[in-house]
């Protein structure tokens, strides 16, 4: 008997079993076939979409890429993805800039004119490898290998620490401006104190009644803002029982400040003492329907509140009524945020905002702090922190020393995001090689020697513990999206080619053939976990559905009760905090702050985020200072005028922005411009806000007191017009241009 | 071989029946920009530059409105998306001499580009000024243009363009629906900047359904519409923000 298919029938089966796959695995190891020999699966015109991870900042957002013909063309949330549940944010969404950005390195280079001669010479793959191999086999003795990285993916993570191991090099050192600015390291240390574990807390934002953050601006950057943007929206209408209240503590009036009910615009370096006073208010006063709060008097002994007070500028009833709210409330919440760590009493801040949690009995509770359950294998369970900013100076010394033979940076642009008195543009002259896999030439790649472009993360393998995590434990898996588009090369190919060269332990230590099969025996460690999502009887089909579904999560919500562990015997103390530059000299603070377009710099080689309007100023495409209407009228400037602002450090000149929600006595200033390379959207734009930040002499050597600068505005009598999407000849009023 | 049924008309809504709205609830919206960029990427809407954007040139067909209320130390900042209104009594549309700028079935405003002869009369009779014109040539360094959605035309100079609610997301999923014989789901189809707001600030349906998740919120008490007095009758509702549902 013979069974035929017309061809009306079989396109109908084709689009039937296309639907009931949703979401396709890319093949194993090739991504994807040129398209003028289509694979099977892709019909012309047709839409695949592929599962994969947002790397455009470290939260780990699931998307879906929709491919046609072989081309991305569109990002989108990844809806079964438990974290950002199908949302993204506007960097989520300009990812393909990333992919097809005009300014992409196309083949590893060399820089032949000598570092910062920008004359780059394509090299072969084989050739660069070769030269490396041999590099590093003259490390040894008086010498070692260097990696300095951004907060890279958790799958590369133990690659690079195995590399290093068996060379006998330490640990990488990971710094990035983004995380210094939402004090990732202070919060990993926050709950290492107070909970005894190493993972970030999640805070329930979703089902609080009153959230009080401090400096938290979880809403635009900090830590894992689409997550917290979507309970946010639960938080306001969502709820059976009620509107939730916000009150946020920030010198600026940030864009969650700006969704806030309340905003009390504290002094910078006060907010911990606030927190500190509130606990004494409600202790003293036994506020909330907690109980007895007789056993925390004693973190409290030492506070009085009429100084509290004074410091911060807040009166004693104003604290009081804040007390009451926050003790008042059933499901309260403290968020001890990224404003904290730019101070030099971060970690005594944190406590003191900590404290409020534990004293409101808020652990473990609907709307409170929760620690999240770790992902059930081995691979996945070591959260990775940045580094204290005291190992950015060991290494630098080491550096200077000569003692490094070979740098490597993956993933951070050090030469941009850093002050020039830490020292490590200066340093990396003492170092033989520098090796950078930047997919760009950012401005450390201009002081590299070689530049060994990475795929960008469309192209790339990998997977994202997310952390902080969703209500669940979640891996994100990353695959290609697309054929890569030119001659680069993942990182963790580079470390596994170089390890197979060099042979011995190396070799050993980084046994795989390539990327994905690494992946693969990574991935297979939670096959048979009873726990997941992924229903698969082989290996083989758990790691087609890891890539198919976007990851691993578990399918039902489990988040664990934090338990406290010892400090809280002590009075807390909030010292106060310290200030570069005399204030008879530089009368007022500055506040850098992390833009929510370009982040830390990243997105400004990406015009639709340069040209995304900045959500408080409106203004794009540059830099800008903002001023209280008083002092700007004290300083005899407004809109546009361009000013000079010096600090102890140094000095940069931008236009104005009359901004009414800041202190008068801080001008703030947005970080990701100022670019000098990093490609034609991002070059000569702009200033960049670091090049102010002055060291602290008290500074705590594990941070970088980024908000620790004071400053003097000179107005400079030029006038430049700040693209900007509202109008100014409005007489006052607000209308769009 | 058993012949597939055909969908009923019974089962299928017609276009015409249709009202495709959109609510706007600003006590979620957290003015981030994600839908701008979403539009962007969407809907092929091209970057102009620094030096045009300080002259006003900017073509976001979405924009975030952000007001100030009071003054130091009491001020609140409020943000508005802004994007076309969808109009049941348009003013951008008598005064198009081309008839380039019309009423779709489904009470849409759809703009026909290759009719637009670019006298922007459309833009000056818009009262939420949310067309924009094409002033120079979009341009997308290669590769830039392989990000461009197939889906979607692109716009040359001299035309004018705006908001579609994404109405190639509205045809497909119509015309996957009339495939399948299933009508359309509440929230099977959504705009771009919809589908990625992090908030869930924006939420677009049928306004002709009862039932739809859109016509549910419009009865809000907080529900109101721009420039409600010109008589415009908006597809577009907003709900206030700093109050609670009742």
């Amino acid at each position: 008997m013979t069974h035929t298919v017309s061809r009306r029938s079989f396109l109908k089966i084709a689009a039937g079993t296309g639907v009931a796959a949703g979401l396709n695995p890319t093949v194993r190891r090739v991504a994807l076939e040129p398209f003028v020999r289509p694979p099977e699966e892709e019909l012309p015109g047709k839409a695949t979409w592929y599962a994969s991870t947002c790397r455009q900042c470290p939260a780990g957002c699931g998307i879906i890429v929709r491919v046609i013909n072989g081309r991305a063309r569109k990002i989108e949330g990844n809806p079964g993805h438990p974290l950002n549940r199908g949302k993204l944010c506007a960097r989520g969404q300009a990812g393909l800039q990333v992919l097809y950005n005009p300014d992409r390195l196309q083949n590893a280079v060399r820089q032949t004119g000598g570092r910062g001669s920008r004359h780059f010479e394509p090299l072969q793959w084989d050739e660069v490898l070769d030269q490396l191999a041999s590099s590093l086999r003259g490390v040894g003795g008086g010498s070692e290998v260097a990696f300095l990285g951004g907060l890279m993916p958790t799958h590369l993570y133990p690659l690079v620490t195995r590399f290093l191991e068996a060379l006998g090099s330490p640990a990488p050192v990971l710094f990035d401006l983004h995380s210094a600015m939402e004090g990732r390291t202070q919060s990993h240390d926050l709950t290492q104190r107070w909970f005894g574990s190493m993972e970030l807390p999640i805070y329930d934002i979703g089902h609080a009644e009153v959230i009080f953050s401090f400096g938290a601006n979880f809403l635009e950057t900090w830590l894992s803002p689409v997550s917290q943007s979507y309970d946010y929206g639960t938080m306001r209408q969502g709820q059976s029982g009620g509107r939730g209240f916000l009150v946020q503590f920030e010198p600026r009036l940030s864009g969650t400040g700006a969704s806030a009910d309340q905003w009390v615009p504290v002094q910078p370096g006060t907010q911990g003492l606030i927190a500190l006073g509130l606990g004494r208010i409600i202790v003293e006063e036994n506020l909330g329907r907690v109980g007895s709060h007789r056993e925390h008097a004693q973190l409290y002994r030492d506070v009085n509140v009429g100084a509290v007070a004074d410091a911060s500028g807040l009166p004693v009833e104003r604290l009081q009524k804040l007390a009451r709210i926050f003790a008042d409330a059933d499901r309260s919440v403290a968020l001890p945020g990224g404003g904290l760590s730019s101070h030099t009493n971060a970690s005594q801040s944190m406590d003191a905002v900590m404290a409020l949690n534990v004293i409101m009995r808020r652990l473990g509770r609907v709307g409170g702090v929760f620690l999240p359950q770790q992902v059930p294998a081995d691979a996945f369970s070591a959260p990775i922190s940045p580094s204290p900013f005291r190992d950015l100076g060991k290494l630098v010394q080491n550096m200077r020393s000569g003692r490094v033979g070979v740098l490597m940076i993956y993933g951070a642009n050090p030469v941009y995001e850093l002050p020039r008195w830490s020292g490590f543009i200066d340093a990396l002259t003492n170092v033989p090689l520098v090796v950078s896999f930047c997919p760009f030439i950012d401005e450390t790649a201009v002081q590299a020697d070689y530049v060994l472009p990475d795929h960008t993360y469309l192209e790339g393998w990998g997977y994202q513990v997310c952390s902080p995590g969703a209500d669940r434990p979640v891996v994100s898996s990353q695959q290609p999206a697309v054929r890569p588009l030119y001659d680069t090369r993942s990182t963790a190919e580079v470390l596994l080619s170089l390890a197979s060269r060099l042979g011995g332990a190396l070799a050993q230590a980084l046994p795989w053939p390539d990327e994905p099969t690494y992946l693969e025996e990574a991935s297979a460690q939670l096959f048979g976990s009873s726990i997941g999502v992924i229903d698969a009887r082989t290996e083989a089909g758990f790691w087609s559905q890891w890539r198919q579904v976007g990851g691993w999560w578990s399918a039902k919500p489990i988040m664990q009760e934090p338990e406290l562990a010892g400090l809280t015997e002590g009075p807390l103390q909030v010292p106060s905090a310290s200030f570069a530059g005399k204030p008879d000299q530089f009368p007022y603070y500055l506040m850098p702050y992390e833009s929510i377009a370009l982040s830390d710099g990243r997105g400004a080689s990406q015009p639709w985020l340069q040209e995304t309007p900045d959500p408080m100023t409106t203004a794009s495409w540059n830099t800008w200072v903002e001023l209280n209407p008083e002092t700007a009228a004290h300083l005899g400037v407004t809109d546009n005028d361009i000013v000079r602002v010096v600090s102890p450090q140094g000095a940069l000149e931008a236009p104005v922005v009359v901004y009414p929600g800041i202190r008068p006595d801080v001008i703030a200033i947005p970080t990701g411009q100022g670019h000098q390379d990093y490609g034609r959207f991002a070059a000569a734009r702009g200033a960049n806000v670091m090049d102010l930040i002055s060291p602290v002499p008290e500074q705590e050597v594990s941070l970088l007191a980024w908000g620790a600068t004071r400053v003097r505005v000179e107005a400079v009598h030029k006038v430049m017009t700040l693209a900007r999407l509202e109008s100014l000849d409005g007489e006052g009023r607000e209308t769009v241009r | 071989m058993e012949k597939a049924v055909k969908p009923s008309a019974k089962t299928q809504k017609n276009a015409s029946e249709r009202r495709w709205g959109m609510v706007i609830d600003l006590d979620r919206c957290t003015g981030c920009q994600a839908c701008v960029v979403a539009c962007h990427a969407e809907n092929n809407v091209p970057v102009v530059g620094e030096r045009e954007a300080a002259s006003g040139r900017t073509m976001h067909w979405i924009r975030i409105e952000r007001y100030w209320e009071g003054e130091y130390p009491n001020v609140k900042a409020r943000f508005m998306p802004v994007l076309c209104q969808q109009c049941t009594q348009a003013p951008c549309e008598p005064v198009c001499p081309v008839f380039a700028t019309y009423h779709t079935a489904e009470g849409l405003n759809a703009q026909i580009y290759n009719r637009c002869i670019g006298t922007r009369f459309c833009g000056s009779a818009c009262p939420y000024k949310v067309r924009v014109f094409n002033w120079f040539r979009p341009e997308f360094p290669e590769p830039l243009g392989e990000q461009l959605n197939p889906d979607v035309s692109e716009r040359s100079r001299g035309i004018i363009e705006k908001c579609s609610f994404c109405i190639q997301r509205l045809r497909r999923a119509e015309l996957d629906a009339s495939a399948s014989g299933n009508p359309l789901a509440d929230g099977a189809v959504q705009p771009a900047c919809v589908q990625s707001c992090p908030s869930s600030a924006l939420i677009f349906g049928d306004m002709n359904d009862p039932e739809s998740h859109v016509s549910r919120l419009a009865l809000s008490h907080r529900a109101f519409r721009l420039l409600d007095f010109l008589g415009t009758d908006p597809a577009v509702i907003y709900l206030k923000g700093g109050e609670t549902n009742v």
